[in-house]
């Protein structure tokens, strides 16, 4: 009675002297506590996480040196230091970590386990459990390390093609007849030249060839007739309008924020139009990468230059952003783990979000290699501010005295509202009285002129380098749990020992997009030419086009791909070099036409027997609608985004985004995020948020329904069946005219007599209320509407 | 396994749909028609759960703003008593306004049905059927700010892109109906993501919802977008046999894709009738309108979007989602607008969930109820609160969880989930469950990794389950 007496004083001492450090050891009685009110609730209600079957966070909780060693967060316990002790802190519920997550555990166990902690945490059989092991630096085994994509690219000598029957234009077919040979498989016969004239002029300028292009190809029976509209085509503005897109799809392009706050990005179509401009100028590759990323760091000779560069940067700013997040350090390493993981996709291929929470599970990218690079963008400044509502950053991208103008501007705003807060001050109001109110409404006044009579002033989206800093790694990806400092690097896999050691004075920038763009980077040249090529033939030599990492696919053809890397780096980084190579190909110019045995023995065309037919997609069918009704209006560049800047694009009651009525290539339609135009959206274009290096086409009836009814279709078609009814001669040579116009050719006669018979049944079926003139163009347009919603149209064979 | 064959099949194939004969097309559609089943090559064909559903489908009935739980369902005797007194422990590390002091509700609380369940006095309609409804006071997310709640409700993350939880259950279940689209949503929202909230991102576009108009639009004229064109249904036919005879002119027997595109005009042809058959209230009688209130001018328009939802749910539609638009945001004017609110919803609601039971639908249809978010026991200003993601109420009914059952508790003042919490991204695998789909074998591949709708969190409240 007496013992039991004294213990329940000493306990009483320990709880109520928590922070007292206790000198003596542990009595015999804190062995006792512990077993009855302390290893009972960790083992029913923390074991199970963090015991012999699951470490969560890296912890153990079933032996003291378990508990002292800790887990990613350092040690849970500090014997007789509950304060210090990580483990209460969770307990308590007082920080980020709470333990249990889902119910706080009651306070009698919580106050018996800090009453352990205090006496020593003693624990009777604790030596027999060693301490679990620590994460330290991954080793990289050997097999990651031979990984295909993380390899030098090598020029490996052209295949000898043994049949001297075999139709081998340049090396590309003598690659693809290598892997053919022995299948029992060869390269299709030659496609007919119209169905080749359709294919290559939706290949690189996404437009269908009008009638007259079909003819004068067809007349040309000169040796280089092709060679001629290929080059004809690559010269035309249109090229960088269809392949700029693509970028466009790359780098998630959009006019307007989406996600929370959908605000618009007035001059998100400069680093459009800049997109388009470089590829029509077949700017270097490695250049133009250089420019996106660190452009604005660049030496430059000329103002336009200079304005080009910096709106090349906007490729890291015109991401989508959660503008009104209130922690704003989530806030600005949610918008750095974007930027890292587009422009990993985007230039490597690779999906370095990944590891942004843990070390990549399949790659060797690891979190200390993440936060090395993102310190590198942490040290760029692409936000204003990160408080809710946040701004991006924007240049004025001006001559210098526009610039000079802007400036000055702010200045005056500046000093105007200095002036307007001293008078709104108490302290002014104690000198002046009464007489402060209309002075107040006199300076905001002056305020309000000197801001509406700001200089107008060309801004682009675009970054700038801030001070230096490292990050430290970000433990489960959350900015309030840090562990080890990573020093900006390179990603450790492949730097190969041009590390970087970067102080306060950059950001590492211009030194990341060097590396990017070394002829040597094992991914860089490998990734865009398998852009390009999955742009010709519907798939990448590596299908998963923006990935090639472990769970990407395996090169079909890795001879070639490193053959065309290893080109694309010789001719200076030329992306026109590769088109001229690519389509000249005799594979590129192979029929669709399949043999059944090509189907059973390689249905995903994999080995390239034949060329693929593909859907078009959503952009060439609106512009190949537009002008095969002749309609398309070929205006270049510029804005059509009807919104002032930062203004809201959606909003909640009727306000949606819907001035789409124009008549230009769809490339310079606005792009709204979380609200893409209705016709796009049914179209299988991509989600503007995220890279998307390969569009997919899919049928959905809502696609069928757009053909049938929507006012694009009904537009279209009478336009189309307008021109058709100025046609001389009977219904016959006007049927002809339309198949002419919209394919390129005559129709069969069995086609005519179909389309004849159809002319009559949709005659007989008058609808009454139109007068004759209006029923016979509900005819015609009916007939036009039908050849736009074909499968012909819409296929490129 | 099985979702791997789909993903292939999704990849490698284009749709072929079952052969239908054209007269079949031309019969007029009734109000609710009967389910078409399709071939098994359709990927939005119905598929086998993981295991035994409770559920068939949902009906998810969002309150956009975020309705305050201390002034719904969570009854705090404790901020009565505590009325004006500072809140005597800390406010979260990260909020989105200045709060002050604790502010009791200005509504009335009374317990209800054999369950007992408190409802205030915002509720009178729903009231009467709580003993269908199992209530969850344990709610909790992880963002304070509209986009974000909204996003990881809808989606299962607050920062990223990513599919919706309707195009993850279509992507898993398929649908019973293919004259209808899967997964429809009706009015939603246009802001705070948008399409984001029920779009399908990576997953292939036809697990996207198909929205019948938007927050801006009144109930009774939303619709599928193109549904209806300007040409008559005579001249269409003579169009689309031309268009599907010169198609077939020029098919070889190799083509798949090209013959998916003929059957796809067919389906659409049906699909206009049929959209607008189930869309088409006149069928249904005055008592049924009355039910909804649709004969009262505060409720016609969410009471067309509860009968439309009970009608697509009735045709085989996987998802339906009806949300009430953007008005649940009270930081001032509570009493007024909370009121206004609720009786816009509360009798249809009701309706749908009476008219659902008496039709022997409610035990096989999951109706989720609730906001983004709750709000602050703590006044902002004098008659507001702002944003509360660390405790919400929502209520499931029918579907195979426990009627007239609460799970779950807030500490005294309704601030934070306390007992039995239930996360986002816990609800989520909770509802997957209830349809019979396991949240951590659903995945898809996408930029080299497998993503689920609970990313790497979410835990089955089993608790919940009848």
């Amino acid at each position: 009675m007496r013992i039991g007496f004294l213990s329940a004083v000493l306990m009483l001492f320990w709880v109520t002297c928590a922070n007292t450090p206790v000198a003596s050891a542990a009595p015999p009685d804190a062995t006792a506590h512990f077993e009855k009110k302390v290893r009972p609730v960790l083992v029913e209600k923390c074991v199970s996480c963090h015991g012999p079957d699951k470490q969560k966070g890296g912890l153990r909780v079933d032996s003291r040196a378990a508990l002292l060693a800790g887990g990613e967060r350092g040690a849970a316990l500090v014997p007789r230091k509950p304060a210090e002790s990580l483990l209460l802190h969770a307990l308590a519920h007082d920080g980020e970590l709470k333990m249990p997550p889902k119910n706080k555990l009651p306070a009698a166990e919580i106050a018996a386990i800090k009453e352990w902690v205090q006496s020593g945490a003693p624990w009777p059989d604790s030596g027999a459990t060693t301490s679990p092991p620590k994460s330290g630096e991954r080793v990289f085994t050997p097999e990651e390390k031979a990984f295909w994509a993380f390899q030098p690219g090598k020029r490996p000598p052209v295949p000898k093609v043994a049949d001297p029957g075999s139709r081998v234009a340049n090396p590309i077919d003598a690659f693809l007849l290598a892997k053919l040979s022995g299948t029992g498989l060869s390269l299709a016969a030659p496609a007919d030249r119209r169905t080749l004239l359709r294919r290559l002029t939706f290949d690189l300028t996404g437009l269908p060839p009008t009638s007259a292009e079909v003819e004068s190809f067809l007349a040309d029976e000169t040796p280089k007739a092709y060679e001629k509209v290929v080059e004809r085509l690559l010269a035309s503005p249109a090229y960088g309008e269809k392949w700029g897109r693509r970028w466009l799809d790359v780098a998630r392009y959009a006019d307007s924020n989406g996600m929370d706050e959908n605000l618009a990005y007035v001059n998100a179509w400069r680093y459009r139009d800049y997109v388009i401009k470089s590829f029509n100028v077949d700017k270097p590759y490695d250049q133009f990468v250089r420019e996106q990323i660190a452009g604005d760091l660049l030496p430059d000779s000329t103002g336009a230059e200079r304005a080009d560069r910096l709106t090349a940067t906007g490729f890291l700013v015109i991401g989508p952003k959660m503008l009104a997040e209130d922690d704003p350090v989530k806030m600005r390493m949610d918008i750095l783990d974007e930027q890292l993981d587009t422009l990993g996709q985007a230039f490597m291929g690779l999906t370095l979000g990944c590891a942004r929470c843990h070390d990549h599970k399949f790659d060797p990218i690891t979190a200390k290699d993440y936060y090395a690079l993102a310190g590198i963008f942490y040290s760029t400044k692409t936000m204003r501010n990160h408080t809710v509502v946040a701004s991006w950053n924007e240049r004025p991208i001006g001559t210098p005295q526009s610039a000079a103008g802007l400036a000055e501007y702010e200045k005056k705003v500046t000093v105007a509202k200095a002036t307007l807060a001293t008078a709104r001050s108490p302290a002014a109001a104690a000198v002046a009285g009464f007489a402060v109110a209309p002075l107040v409404a006199n300076l905001r006044e002056k305020l309000a002129a000197i801001e509406k009579a700001r200089p107008p002033a060309a801004e682009s989206m675009a970054v700038e380098d801030a001070k230096g800093e490292n990050l430290r790694v970000h433990l489960r990806g959350n900015h309030l749990t840090l562990g080890v400092e990573a020093p900006r690097a390179f990603p450790r896999i492949f730097a190969s020992g041009t590390q970087l050691s970067l102080g306060s004075d950059r950001s590492g920038r211009r030194e990341f997009a060097e590396w990017l763009t070394r002829p040597e980077h094992p991914l860089t040249a490998r990734v865009m030419v398998n852009r390009i090529w999955a742009g010709h033939f519907g798939a990448g030599l590596v299908r998963s086009v923006d990935n090639f990492g472990r769970l990407g696919e395996r090169p079909t053809h890795p001879e070639l791909l490193d053959w065309l890397a290893s080109e694309f780096v010789s001719v200076k980084w030329s992306v026109k070099h590769m088109h001229r190579l690519i389509v000249t190909s005799a594979a590129y110019q192979m029929s669709s036409t399949t043999e059944p045995a090509a189907l059973l023995k390689d249905p995903d065309n994999r080995l390239l027997s034949h060329f693929s037919r593909r859907r078009l997609d959503a952009e060439e069918i609106r512009d190949g609608m537009l002008a095969v009704s002749g309609l398309l209006d070929p205006t270049a560049g510029g804005s059509l985004l009807k919104a002032n800047p930062r203004q809201y694009v959606t909003g909640t009651g009727s306000r949606n985004y819907d001035s789409y009525a124009h008549n230009r290539r769809s490339v310079y339609l606005p792009v709204i995020r979380s609200a893409v135009y209705d016709v796009f959206q049914t179209l299988d274009f991509p989600d503007p948020s995220v890279t998307n290096g390969q569009r997919t086409a899919t049928t959905i009836p809502t696609q069928s329904l757009f053909m049938l009814n929507s006012s694009l279709a009904d537009q279209t078609a009478e336009a189309f069946a307008k021109s058709i009814l100025l046609v001389k001669g009977d219904d016959t040579d006007r049927v002809r005219g339309a198949y002419r116009r919209a394919f390129g050719r005559s129709p069969t006669a069995r086609e005519e007599a179909r389309v004849l018979a159809y002319l009559r049944n949709s005659e007989e079926a008058a609808d009454p209320k139109l007068t004759a003139e209006g029923n016979r163009l509900r005819v015609w347009r009916g007939l036009c509407r039908v050849l736009l919603a074909s499968n012909e149209f819409v296929f490129v064979e | 396994m099985l979702l791997h064959n789909r993903r292939e099949m999704l990849r490698t194939s284009a749709l072929g749909f079952g052969g239908l004969a054209l007269a079949d097309l031309l019969a007029a559609a009734e109000p609710a028609p009967a389910p078409r089943l399709v071939g098994a090559r359709d990927p939005l064909s119905p598929r086998a759960p993981h295991f035994p559903a409770r559920a068939k489908r949902v009906i998810f009935l969002f309150m956009h703003g975020g309705p305050s739980q201390v002034d719904t369902f969570d009854y705090k005797p404790k901020l009565i008593a505590d009325d004006g007194k500072p809140l005597p422990f800390a406010k979260p590390r990260v909020v989105s306004s200045a709060t002050g002091n604790l502010l009791r509700s200005p509504f009335a609380f009374k317990q209800h049905g054999q369950s007992g369940a408190w409802v205030s006095e915002l509720f009178p309609h729903i009231a009467k059927g709580v003993d269908d409804l199992c209530f969850i006071k344990s709610m909790h997310g992880s963002n304070s700010r509209h986009g974000g709640a909204l996003l990881e409700l809808h989606t299962g993350s607050d920062t990223f892109v990513r599919p919706s939880m309707g195009s993850w259950v279509t992507y898993g279940l398929g649908t019973e109906n293919r004259d209808l689209p899967g997964y429809v949503t009706i009015c939603p929202t246009l802001t705070h993501g948008g399409v984001n909230n029920y779009s399908s991102a990576f997953l292939p576009a036809m697990y996207q919802a198909t929205p019948l108009g938007n927050a801006g639009t009144a109930s009774s004229l939303a619709t599928v977008p193109f549904v209806k064109g300007t040409t008559t249904a005579a001249q269409q036919r003579l169009e689309l046999d031309l268009l599907a005879d010169l198609d077939r002119e020029r098919t070889t027997a190799s083509d798949a894709a090209t013959e998916g595109r003929i059957q796809s005009f067919e389906m659409a042809f049906r699909m206009q009738n049929a959209v607008p058959a189930v869309q088409d209230l006149s069928k249904e009688t005055a008592e049924t309108h009355k039910l909804y209130g649709i004969d009262e001018k505060a409720t016609e328009n969410f009471g067309r979007q509860c009968l439309m939802a009970r009608r697509f749910a009735e045709a085989g539609v996987r998802f339906v989602q009806c949300t009430h638009s953007y008005k649940w945001d009270q930081h001032d004017n509570l009493k007024k607008d909370h009121t206004n609110n609720a009786r816009e919803v509360d009798k249809p609601i009701a309706g749908l969930l009476s008219d659902l039971k008496h039709r022997g639908l409610l035990k096989d249809t999951l109706v989720i109820w609730g906001g983004e978010f709750g709000r602050t026991p703590v006044a902002q200003g004098k008659d507001g609160r702002d944003h509360n993601p660390h405790a919400f109420t929502m209520f499931l009914a029918g579907g195979g969880v426990k009627a007239g059952y609460s799970h779950g508790a807030t500490d005294d003042y309704g601030y934070f989930a306390a007992e039995d919490k239930v996360h986002v991204h816990d609800l989520h695998a909770t509802i997957l469950h209830l349809l019979g789909l396991d949240h951590l074998r659903l995945t898809h591949r996408h930029a080299g990794r497998d993503f689920r709708l609970t990313d790497v969190h979410g835990q089955v409240v089993k608790d919940l389950f009848a």
